[in-house]
């Protein structure tokens, strides 16, 4: 759910060291089996996608860029389209922290806003906002 | 898709979401609308207009009047794509333990 920034903020401790959680965030083939089947490359810049199987509310597929790569610590990259294609341009940053017993995995995934300026800033705001009035209401008589 | 930015677009204009909250819960007529938001009476209908457009609002004719209201099921495009995002995440890195753990 994005927060009040517009961003979502995850973590999870994961037994496994750094360097390991590391080749499943960047490996392609270790990544397909997780998240989705990419042609991720290992330097910043190329475009490149995710693809999924095309969904109702999406075609699938994500447009990506690397952002940020630094082993083991931190990959970051575009996440463009998905669900509500036409909106969504966004960046999902990964941090791996060492801790006892294995590693600190930290999402954010940031930037929920659409290009069509204020637009989903001014619904998430109504949405928030109006917890336990109008929407919170509507989305409950939804449910 | 084009859901979604239909309604994205329709709420995005902050007159529009406060129209559309407005009518949360009671259904209202352009005049009470214009006179509660202190706007034009053309100004309001052409907001309605675009929310109706969205699939967010519904009308209800009785002779001359017309009354507004909310379509609970509009917000269902917006309600769907949240929700993915709310459990994606989540879900992945599950599967990425179950990935790790094979690993070893």
């Amino acid at each position: 759910m994005p927060a009040g920034d517009g961003s979502i903020h995850l973590s999870w401790q994961l037994p496994h060291p750094p360097a390991k959680v590391w080749r499943a965030l960047s490996d392609p083939s270790l990544v397909a089996r997780w998240l989705m089947e990419t042609d991720m490359p290992t330097e910043r810049g190329r475009a490149f996608t995710f693809r999924a199987k095309p969904m109702p509310h999406w075609d699938g597929i994500v447009h990506s860029e690397i952002l940020d790569m630094d082993p083991p610590r931190r990959l970051s990259y575009a996440w463009k389209g998905g669900p509500g294609n036409s909106v969504l341009d966004t960046v999902v940053t990964w941090t791996l922290v060492p801790v006892d017993g294995g590693t600190r995995l930290e999402l954010v995934h940031s930037g929920f806003k659409p290009e069509h300026g204020q637009a989903f800033g001014g619904a998430k705001f109504g949405w928030e906002r109006n917890v336990g009035t109008g929407l919170a209401g509507v989305l409950a008589d939804m449910a | 898709m084009q859901k979604q930015s239909a309604i994205f677009r329709a709420l995005g204009d902050p007159s529009r979401l406060a129209i559309f909250e407005s009518l949360a819960g009671r259904e209202a007529p352009v005049k009470a609308l214009t006179a509660r938001f202190k706007i034009t009476q053309p100004a309001v209908s052409q907001h309605l207009a675009a929310l109706r457009k969205a699939g967010l609002v519904t009308v209800r004719r009785d002779g001359r009047m017309a009354f507004y209201s909310l379509n609970p099921a509009g917000l269902k495009p917006l309600v769907d794509w949240l929700a993915h995002y709310r459990a994606f995440w989540p879900e992945r890195v599950a599967r990425l333990g179950a990935l790790l753990k094979e690993m070893d």
